[in-house]
């Protein structure tokens, strides 16, 4: 429904069905002096799991909203499935599916009362609304519990319904905002499962997280950092400029203490904690010539096994940050 | 069915099943503004009868007696008792027992008998002083009428036709509301007040409830416009006013006599248009509020307040300072008041009431489309 004075759609050749699913150029948006996205390019093909990885508060729900219309950018611009996200908002959010971290289903609302609403957001017949009921409760394990409130479900049942309420209407492009955030790591094996699945099935994925782990699980990823993309590539292409590096992973007590240590020696380019063991890129030097061993003994620091291991995502991140200057 | 209406039926809907799953949400839609009916219109009452009084007789004749006992019979004095002196006064106003002392001087009987004047005087107690005013007008009503009885019978006692005394009495007839209850004048307004909490505060709160939730979010990225959300969201709303004015119309009429004199057609369409200029305030709140507590607050001070000092219901428009009655066009309640009171007790039809129906008309245009606007902007 619209009011007269709402812009209508202007008819226009549009929605192609071949091409990438995500096209964007030059796309930018600030709030006042705050630049939250900086003129970024990127492509996403059909049927990818694309990877947007980065900090919080680097750009990447800004990213989103804008590739949904929800939001205008200050310049610059993109298309999502073949639709122009300045000019055709509208057919944008039809063609797509969205699930943030919140999960955003109705807590007083029963599973069935949730799907229904969806299905009525999305205009689906009554036939085909039965069939994706169907499937939807299968897939999130739901069978037996329509009756259920969402709000006494626990996390990862949430987590598949509000998967199955974001995809009701079958898109084949699915931004997922930070989508584990908060989940277990079971529940988040599981989601990967189906996230899979549906990439089997064609279905193109667009993942926001800051878990490194999860990164390996995507065809493609983009780092953005303080509103830049500062790498782009498949896992192997991002790690690729660190294989050449001696990475050490240290056991050691007192961690923190022992990075602080460790980051003051010249021989460490750059070091944080993985869990509660300590990372160190020592760049091109082998790890006999940088007597770290000793060192730490030295600074009474127990030291347990010190592994040179294969460069992880993480690995990868930090290495661009501090290239970039900052700090992950 | 149509993408767009499939898609206001279901907020409709889902916006139906949240008020019906939450008792709270029920109690406070249709049993508070009943009880607030209730309250307030006991509560609220100007009507001041039975004043407690006190007299103190110093002139003890038959006159004096007689002059006294026509306070007791009035209904407008509750004569407490009688205290022999001043100082029985003074106690009688300090324990709260009287705010009205009719004292009689000495030589009041001889005074009347000759044909003169009577001295009496009426002590108030000034400190409230609202049944302290009406204590003093009904004292002076009542001593007019004494007073020309007494004229009456001296002139008679001496012969004189009372018609070539002559003297002009006008004769006050109310019309509307004959009796001057004050709760015919309440209660239509009163009606209109509750009406206005009720919508504002629920509206309000509506679009900050699905922010904080995260479903706002949601909902803006699939293809629902901000007018199909706004009509939705207002639907079941608007059909829950509905319920509460005739609900609210039964009691009144049916408990306080509220008599139903006008057009129903003009109060109908009145009715329609004024709940959706008060949904149209709360989605407007709705839109800037920051917070839950912030939209609650907001919308209680934004019913309330004008509801009661700017819709003319309790104090007439007129006697308010200027600058508040220009803020009071800017609430949909004076217009309503207008139409419910005319509608009610001057028993008006579309001729009279037509400008006020058609400012209510315009407002809840202008409400609605900022209501939309702000929704809409809050994107960028």
């Amino acid at each position: 429904m619209q009011f007269p004075w709402t812009k209508t759609d202007r008819p226009r050749p549009s929605g192609v069905d071949d091409g990438d699913a995500i096209v964007v150029s030059g796309l930018r948006k600030t709030f006042g002096d705050f630049v939250a996205v900086d003129s970024v390019d990127f492509r996403v093909k059909r049927g990818e799991i694309f990877g947007f990885l980065g900090p919080n508060g680097s750009g990447k729900t800004t990213t989103i909203r804008m590739l949904c219309g929800v939001i205008a950018p200050t310049s610059g611009g993109g298309t999502v499935m073949g639709y122009d996200v300045v000019d055709e908002p509208e057919r944008v959010r039809e063609n797509i599916g969205y699930m943030s971290q919140k999960f955003s289903l109705f807590q007083d609302l029963t599973v069935d009362e949730n799907l229904r609403f969806y299905s009525g957001i999305y205009g689906l017949t009554p036939e085909k609304y039965a069939e994706r009921r169907a499937y939807i409760l299968r897939m999130a394990d739901l069978e037996g519990r329509e009756n259920e409130l969402t709000g006494n479900l626990s996390v990862g049942w949430k987590q598949r319904l509000a998967l199955g309420c974001a995809t009701i209407h079958e898109p084949k492009l699915i931004f997922l905002d930070e989508p584990t955030s908060g989940v277990d790591p079971t529940a988040r094996r599981q989601f990967w499962e189906l996230l899979n699945d549906l990439a089997n099935e064609g279905v193109t994925l667009f993942v926001t997280t800051h878990y490194m782990d999860e990164a390996t699980h995507c065809n493609r990823l983009a780092f953005i950092y303080r509103g830049n993309i500062i790498a782009e590539g498949t896992p192997q292409e991002v790690k690729a400029d660190l294989t050449a590096d001696t990475i050490l992973q240290i056991a050691v007590d007192r961690g923190e203490e022992a990075l602080a240590a460790l980051e003051g020696l010249e021989s460490v380019d750059e070091g944080y904690m993985q869990g509660s063991l300590v990372h160190v890129n020592l760049g091109r030097r082998t790890a006999e010539d940088a007597g770290l061993r000793e060192f730490l003994v030295d600074h009474g620091f127990e030291v347990g096994a010190i592994d040179r291991v294969e460069p992880t995502l993480e690995d990868a991140f930090v290495h661009l940050v501090t290239q970039q200057g900052g700090r992950a | 069915m149509g993408a767009a209406a499939k898609r206001v039926t279901a907020i409709a809907r889902k916006e139906f099943i949240h008020i019906t799953r939450d008792w709270r949400m029920i109690v406070a839609v249709l049993v508070l503004p009943l009880l607030q009916l209730l309250l307030f219109a006991y509560a609220i009452s100007f009507d001041v009868r039975n004043v407690p009084s006190v007299t103190l007789d110093l002139d003890r004749t038959a006159a004096s007696r007689s002059y006294l006992d026509s306070y007791s019979t009035s209904g407008f004095f509750d004569v407490q008792s009688a205290v022999p002196d001043y100082a029985g006064i003074d106690s009688a106003f300090d324990r709260s027992e009287a705010r009205v002392a009719i004292v009689v001087q000495r030589g009041f009987g001889d005074a009347l008998a000759a044909g003169g004047t009577g001295a009496v005087s009426v002590l108030i107690d000034g400190s409230e002083p609202n049944s302290a005013q009406l204590g003093q007008t009904y004292a002076v009503a009542l001593n007019q009428s004494l007073g020309r009885r007494a004229l009456a019978s001296w002139a008679e006692a001496r012969g004189l036709g009372t018609v070539r005394v002559g003297s002009v009495e006008p004769r006050i007839q109310d019309w509307y509301n004959p009796e001057r209850r004050s709760a015919d004048f309440l209660i239509p307004g009163l009606m209109i007040v509750i009406i206005m909490i009720v919508t504002v505060q629920q509206t309000a709160v509506t679009l900050v409830k699905e922010r904080e939730n995260g479903t706002l979010e949601q909902l803006l990225e699939s293809p629902l416009t901000h007018s199909e959300l706004i009509v939705g969201k207002m639907l079941p709303w608007a059909l829950l006013g509905v319920m509460d004015t005739l609900l609210i119309t039964a009691v009144s009429m049916g408990v306080f006599g509220i008599p139903l004199r006008g057009d129903v057609a003009v109060l109908a369409v009145g009715i329609g248009l004024f709940i959706v200029s008060a949904l149209s305030l709360g989605l407007v709140i709705s839109a800037v509020a920051p917070s839950l507590e912030s939209a609650n607050i907001a919308a209680l001070l934004l019913s309330f307040l004008p509801g009661f000092m700017l819709s003319g219901m309790a104090f007439p428009l007129a006697s308010i300072p200027v600058a508040l009655q220009v803020v009071s066009y800017l609430f949909p309640a004076r217009y309503m008041v207008e139409i419910a009171r005319g509608v009610f007790l001057r028993g008006a039809s579309w001729g009279v009431l037509g400008p006020q129906v058609l400012a209510l008309a315009a407002y809840a245009v202008v409400a609605l489309g900022i209501a939309t606007l702000l929704n809409r902007r809050r994107r960028a």
